[in-house]
């Protein structure tokens, strides 16, 4: 039983090892692949530096001195240029000195994961090889273990993404962002600042062990210099506004738009006390004082807002108010003379006449 | 003597590097990682940790990993 069991461990080490070579293979021909490519637009670059050689010759042959000189001083230039491309070419072709693995290096180093880092978790179907870390505290301040997770069909696209995930088991994001679960991982995406050639090339290399343990260094060590969210601000929150990062008891919480601000960032309504960021406090243009939505209301005549306050009883601003009054008192004064006028009329007959039935 | 040297400091490279006969891990370490201290780093021989009088063999695989890498923000 005991021997079966082991015999199926194996099996399946083996399987990952297969799988873990083709990927490699794949990755392989992905960079072969990128030389070749630079192989055709390198030939396109030695006709190019060629190409004025029949102008050349048509002019010496015809006596066209000046134009056989144009022809060399074109022909200088393009070796420039052409220069620079084979050093290019040069420099590619001598990079790719990677050899793949044997199938046996790369069962050493599963061997070697499993005695260094702990068992690591091997999903056939997701096609994924695991290492869980040991809790990480940094500055005292825990983040748990975390999961580090290659995608072995993704290795193929190490140069243009990365193949593996940073998964926090345990998380204590930052305060400012819930996507940082680390100062160098954001979204499960570690940046691997200084170990970032060495990390590829390990598993360019297939150096697996290596790969694993570099992430490990990474994630065991704290960048001041660059950190996503440095650890003196991880409790604290970011304020949606201006982005500066401050303490829980230093923030206000904008109940209009949900979100979290400083408190340069936010004010309060000077009727009810809610509290509002600037963005979404207004303004009364009577009284300039900052008021929520709900303490406001529009003017019945000139429908612009103002704060409940500086409308009167009937819905009216101080300007319609006195507009009003004033319009009445007109009225009032237009009306008081209209009764003479029209007594004169009649009494005198004016205009009237008799009309025969 | 020639032994294969994987350095996973920096850029990280792997390449054989000839030594004299019976040096041992300490001053391969002293040789190639001048100013640094073994503390830094996981030193193995063989995929296997050694003690720092080791002699090293013809053929040895000698790896030397930091444990301190600086991340960054991408």
């Amino acid at each position: 039983m005991r021997k079966e069991k082991i015999m199926k461990k194996y099996k399946n080490i083996v399987r990952l090892s297969n799988l873990l070579l083709e990927a490699l293979c794949e990755l392989k021909r992905q960079r072969l692949r990128q030389i070749q490519s630079s192989f055709e637009d390198f030939s396109y670059k030695c006709c190019d530096a060629t190409k004025d050689s029949h102008l050349f010759y048509a002019a010496i042959e015809k006596g066209w001195l000046s134009g056989a000189e144009k022809v060399i001083s074109r022909v200088s230039r393009n070796l420039n240029d052409f220069s620079y491309h084979l050093q290019r070419f040069k420099e590619l072709i001598n990079a790719d000195e990677t050899k793949l693995p044997k199938l046996s290096d790369v069962f050493a180093e599963l061997s070697q994961i499993d005695q260094e880092l702990g068992e690591y978790q091997f999903d056939l179907k997701e096609r994924t090889i695991s290492v869980i870390t040991e809790p990480i505290t940094l500055d005292d301040i825990p983040f748990g273990p975390f999961e580090i997770k290659l995608f072995i069909d993704q290795i193929n696209k190490l140069y243009t993404d990365s193949p593996f995930r940073v998964i926090a088991l345990e998380p204590n994001p930052a305060g400012a962002d819930d996507n940082v679960t680390h100062p160098h991982v954001s979204s499960e995406r570690l940046c691997e600042g200084d170990g970032h050639v060495s990390i590829r090339r390990s598993l360019e290399q297939g150096r697996f062990c290596d790969f694993f343990t570099m992430i490990v260094s990474v994630l065991q060590t704290y960048n001041p210099d660059s950190p996503y969210i440095s650890l003196d601000d991880w409790e604290g929150i970011s304020c949606y506004d201006c982005g500066c990062t401050v303490s829980g008891d230093d923030c206000y919480y904008c109940e209009s738009c949900d979100r979290d601000y400083c408190s340069q960032c936010s004010t309060y309504c000077q009727m009810c006390d809610t509290t509002l960021c600037l963005g979404c406090a207004y303004e009364c243009p009577s009284c300039n004082e900052p008021v929520c939505q709900s303490c406001t209301a529009k003017c019945k005549d000139c429908e612009e807002v103002f704060c409940k306050d500086c409308l009167t009883e009937d819905g009216l601003c101080q300007s319609c108010e006195e507009q009003r009054k004033e319009d009445s008192d007109e009225e009032q004064a237009s009306e008081s003379k209209k009764p003479e006028t029209c007594v004169a009329v009649q009494s005198n007959s004016v205009g009237e006449t008799i009309v025969h039935a | 003597m020639r032994i294969l040297f994987i350095n996973n400091n920096g850029s990280g490279y792997a390449d054989y590097v000839n030594i004299a006969e019976n040096t041992t891990i300490d001053q391969f370490f002293a040789i190639k990682m001048q100013g640094e201290q073994t503390g830094d780093y996981l030193i193995r021989v063989n995929r296997q940790p050694v003690p720092k009088d080791y002699c090293l063999c013809d053929g040895d695989r000698v790896t030397i990993t930091p444990v301190k890498i600086e991340g960054a923000i991408c």
